[in-house]
């Protein structure tokens, strides 16, 4: 179970997320949605632990996710929005290490690497250095080291950005199934139709602040019958408009 | 509508200028990105950031001094030059260069050219494609221009060519008779060499880039970057007394034609003392250098008929996958080779394999400091190269200067090593801090190789094999491993991991503070007193310790750009308090005493001061920073039976130590030395029943145990501040004195206020005068 209790962040006097407060149950797949800048990045590095808030905590299983970090990674598989690797390692490499860093033994950790690897599609560049794969397959490689130690809760930060649509359609294949074997998601995106497609609920956040959570349902009633996603993020995140 | 848009290509001089500007307005920004900390524009609230200010040194202090520093030496070089090409006794200055001492100036020009060349190229990341070529190539101007504007450009914006040429030809210019105007001469005559460096370097890194693979370009940079150092030191050889024989040597056989390349007649232009022949030769030079720059561009155009990006790299990491032996391992997955018999964690693993494959990295974290250090011990003047196989003392700091060394350029960089894939330690379920310690034990261990070898060959050499040799090689062995901790702790505030330029991951400001540490550690290995050197291990763990846990305090702050760790009582506070204390009674003292005697009320208003001070200082500092954990003279558990019963105690083991020495009959020597209490008259009751303990146990309990306290388990930290608390003391009462501190220490642990430890402290106290009194 993810939860905020009044999670901000300033930097200096610009308030990057205002005071948020939100619960996502276990088993749910939440989006995350918001235009560019609107302080998403920012929410989940504070989930990770690599930044600090300026107010309140974000929790994860009941556990602060900044005191309480190292604990918290157990249960946690997370993926940046640009993954970088070691230069120098293998992809095969840096997945061993991952889970070798999660506690797994040497031998298991290599074997569990290239098991996942070739489940990912990957088998063609296990030998070749991480930092020479492309977008779609650092993201794959990221996915990977995020689930190699089968984490109650994911995050991810922009999963599919960037991707072809192929490697897209594998990622969001990859998620319902994590979803469907009872993980919790919390995904930021401003991809709405994988938005619509994958979860169960999304917040949209605008300027820090959470100005709309709900089914996609609900959301649709609040703005007007039967728009899209798209019309919803438009009127929710359009300048100067009061959050319905 | 604008102006219409002028169709076709951007004149050269137009782009040319544009290109310098930019390029110019980039190193602005870069010494004021460094001047303001990290790039946040709203960064204003992050603290202690003390590499702030440091580019601007670079800029206001060191470089004029750089300018000055090859000024000087250029000037000896064509001294020594002189000296040893000219017949003896033949008149000069402002004359006319003979023959051989024009070759032997254009051979001096051409090593600092290298050098300066090799410099720039080694500096950069050459197998990282830096180079904005690429996005140029897009703007509307023909190929043919650009790289004109980007010679152009690098000939004018190149420090390093700057620093070696300019104070050089200004140096000649200026043995040829000019006066006023040898600088601006030095100036003018050093940019066509500039301009050749500009093609070289260019041709270096913008068309080998494209026909190498990525892996040769590492090796060939590590390569660069050892011949740079190796020239580097081979050019102001020739400057320095003594040492300069090789080179002069070198210079000497020099052929003729070295007068016809643009070195020769840069010499030769300045030195002709007609107008019309420096002219002829002015423009021989511009012509000889304008063809080698066609020439060169040629090639480099012929290097580009492909276009300007490189296409290998992908190939290249192939490549050398298959290269390595480890790596045909789609069915092997690991290769457990080396941990026979010692586990290295998958951290150390990591590293390890990085050093293997990154030659680069090899090169600088090992390689280098070998030349740096070997460089200054050849051509330094104290002599430290021919005493160092007969003096133990001077083997074992050389031993450790090298180490030393060596970890700041590898213990230091850890965080820089993980660069941008920092992120990947935050999403392990361990604390970071645990991480940098599995660095710091491979660091500690990996840097030995260099004492040991060296005290092998020493152990072959050396005269004898005696106490000496032993106490100054363990020193230094010990010392390693210390330092390594604090390399990486240093490190921990003085790098930038993110940063993308390579001149920016590390701040200078703690490089220093550093090298400054362990230059201090060498007094452990020359000083001839066992005590003294025992005083200085405790005080570098003591520090090691302090900045541990500093480093350890902001490991969770890292990657956040202006959150720093909330203030809390640490160990560093109490070694700064403590010497503090020192300094404040020492001036006290030296206030109140002037030139009288020193007398008890002297050294009891003096001591009262001090601490006084210090513990005023220490409270309003905390309460500014609304530090936690600040240590209180009353608590909610005061325990002051506790405080009598241990104060006992250690006064018993004081007063049987007394006994001891006098039964031994060192008692008497001790208090002729007096470093007695007894000296001091009735004044010494207050001070030791009252202002001691108020002000001893704030410093040594209150703040030193407590700060190790918070990151140490309760052993360590009793012994670490106990030892602390007894090398501060006169030499003849360490070991009781340590006692005391345990004890104390022990008390604080249960009581948790000041009150019971100040007791334990008084009652020793007494006890110790009481038997002293008794005694003598």
């Amino acid at each position: 179970m993810i939860e905020f209790q009044q999670l901000t962040r300033t930097y200096g006097d610009f308030t990057a997320v205002h005071p948020l407060s939100l619960e996502i149950p276990s088993g749910e797949v939440f989006g995350f949605l918001g235009p560019n800048g609107a302080g998403k990045t920012t929410t989940i590095r504070m989930m990770m632990g690599i930044l600090v808030p300026s107010g309140g905590r974000a929790l994860i299983n009941g556990l602060d996710c900044h005191l309480q970090r190292a604990e918290v990674q157990r249960h946690v598989g997370y993926l940046p929005d640009n993954p970088i690797y070691y230069d120098f390692l293998r992809g095969r490499e840096i997945l061993q290490f991952v889970a070798e860093m999660h506690g797994m033994g040497r031998r298991e950790a290599g074997q569990q690497a290239l098991r996942m690897l070739s489940e990912f599609g990957l088998d063609e560049v296990v030998d070749e250095f991480a930092v020479n794969y492309s977008m779609g397959m650092k993201k794959k490689l990221g996915l990977a080291c995020a689930l190699i130690h089968d984490p109650q809760v994911l995050i991810l930060d922009e999963p599919i950005n960037g991707l072809d649509p192929r490697a897209a359609r594998e990622v969001q294949d990859r998620l319902r199934q994590a979803a469907a074997s009872g993980k919790t998601i919390f995904m930021s995106t401003h991809l709405l139709d994988m938005a619509e497609k994958v979860c169960t609920r999304v917040g949209i956040i605008h300027r820090g602040e959470l100005t709309a959570t709900g089914t996609l349902e609900e959301l649709r009633e609040r703005v007007n019958q039967n728009v899209s996603l798209e019309e919803v993020f438009l009127k929710v995140t359009a300048e100067g408009a009061e959050a319905p | 509508m604008t102006a219409p848009v002028r169709p076709g290509a951007a004149p050269l001089l137009r782009s040319t200028s544009l290109l310098i500007r930019l390029r110019l307005r980039r190193l602005a920004n870069l010494i004021a990105a460094g001047s303001q900390g990290r790039k946040k524009p709203d960064d204003k609230t992050r603290t202690g950031n003390p590499g702030k200010k440091s580019s601007k040194i670079v800029l206001y202090i060191a470089w004029p001094m750089m300018l000055f520093m090859f000024g000087a030496i250029t000037a000896n070089s064509v001294m020594n030059l002189h000296g040893a090409l000219d017949p003896p006794g033949s008149f000069w200055v402002t004359v006319e260069f003979s023959t051989a001492l024009a070759i032997g100036i254009a051979f001096l020009l051409f090593v600092l050219w290298l050098a300066s060349l090799l410099v720039t190229v080694g500096s950069g990341e050459l197998a990282k494609p830096e180079w904005d070529l690429e996005w140029l190539i897009t703007l509307p101007v023909r190929a043919e221009t650009l790289l004109w504007a980007r010679l152009a450009e690098r000939s004018i914006v190149n420090p390093s060519g700057a620093i070696a040429l300019i104070p050089a030809c200004t140096a000649i210019a200026w043995y040829s008779g000019l006066r006023w105007s040898a600088p601006l001469i030095g100036v003018l005559a050093a940019w066509p060499l500039l301009l050749l460096a500009a093609l070289v370097r260019t041709l270096i890194d913008t068309g080998l880039r494209l026909r190498m693979r990525a892996a040769q370009l590492r090796n060939l940079h590590a390569v660069i970057s050892v011949l740079s150092i190796i020239t580097m030191y081979l050019a102001i050889s020739i400057g320095l007394k003594g040492k300069s024989d090789f080179m002069l040597r070198v210079a000497g056989s020099m052929p003729d034609w070295l007068l016809y390349t643009p070195m020769g007649l840069t010499v030769r232009a300045i030195n002709e003392r007609t107008f019309l022949d420096a002219g002829l030769l002015t423009v021989a030079l511009l012509a000889e250098v304008a063809a080698l720059v066609w020439l060169g561009l040629q090639l480099l155009r012929h290097q580009l008929r492909n276009g300007v990006v490189a296409g290998g790299a992908r190939d290249a990491a192939r490549n050398s996958a298959r290269q390595d032996p480890e790596s045909d391992a789609g069915s092997r997955p690991v290769a457990p080779a080396r941990s026979a018999f010692v586990e290295l964690s998958a951290v150390q693993r990591r590293e390890l394999a990085l050093l293997r494959r990154d030659r680069n990295f090899l090169v600088q974290s090992l390689v280098l400091p070998l030349l740096i250090v070997g460089g200054q011990v050849l051509l330094g003047t104290s002599g430290v190269a021919s005493t160092m196989w007969t003096n133990p003392n001077v083997l074992a700091s050389v031993a450790f200067g090298l180490a030393a060394y060596s970890l700041s350029m590898s213990a230091f960089q850890t965080l820089n090593s993980e660069g941008h894939a920092l992120w990947l330690l935050y999403t392990f379920p361990c604390s970071i801090e645990e991480v940098l310690k599995d660095k710091a034990k491979l660091w500690g261990v990996l840097t030995l190789a260099y004492p040991l070898v060296l005290f092998g060959i020493g152990a072959v050499v050396a005269p004898s094999l005696d106490w000496t040799f032993a106490g100054a090689m363990l020193t230094a062995l010990l010392g390693i491993p210390i330092y390594a901790f604090i390399a990486v702790a240093l490190g921990v505030f003085g790098s930038n991991p993110l940063e993308q330029q390579p001149n920016q991951k590390v701040k200078p400001a703690y490089v220093y503070l550093f090298m400054t540490l362990s230059a201090l550690y060498v007094y452990a290995i020359v000083t001839p007193q066992p005590v003294q050197r025992l005083i200085f291990m405790v005080l570098s763990m003591l520090l090691a310790a302090a900045l541990w846990q500093k480093a350890r305090d902001q490991l969770g702050y890292l990657l956040d750009p202006d959150a720093s760790p909330p203030p809390r009582v640490s160990t560093s506070d109490g070694l700064i308090a403590a010497m503090v204390f020192f300094v404040a009674q020492a001036v006290a003292a030296a206030v109140i005493i002037g030139r009288g005697r020193m007398t008890g009320a002297a050294v009891l208003f003096a001591f009262s001061i001090g601490g006084a001070v210090t513990y005023a200082l220490m409270r309003s500092v905390y309460a500014k920073a609304k530090t936690e954990g600040v240590p209180q003279i009353l608590g909610s558990a005061n325990r002051p039976l506790l405080g009598l019963a241990a104060g006992l105690a250690a006064g018993a083991v004081g007063v049987l130590y007394i006994f001891g020495l006098d039964a031994l009959d060192l008692l008497e020597s001790f208090k002729r030395a007096g470093e007695s209490y007894a000296s001091l008259g009735l004044w010494t009751l207050p001070l030791a029943l009252i202002a001691a303990p108020l002000f001893e146990e704030f410093i040594f309990r209150g703040l030193i145990f407590g700060g190790l306290r918070r990151s140490f388990g309760i052993w360590p930290a009793t012994l670490a501040s106990a030892a602390l608390f007894a090398i501060v003391h006169p030499a003849f009462s360490i070991i009781p004195v340590f006692v005391l501190g345990a004890c104390a220490a022990l008390v604080y642990e249960r009581s948790r206020s000041l009150l019971a430890p100040m007791i334990v402290h008084a009652v020793y106290n007494a006890c110790v005068i009481g038997a002293q009194t008794f005694l003598l």
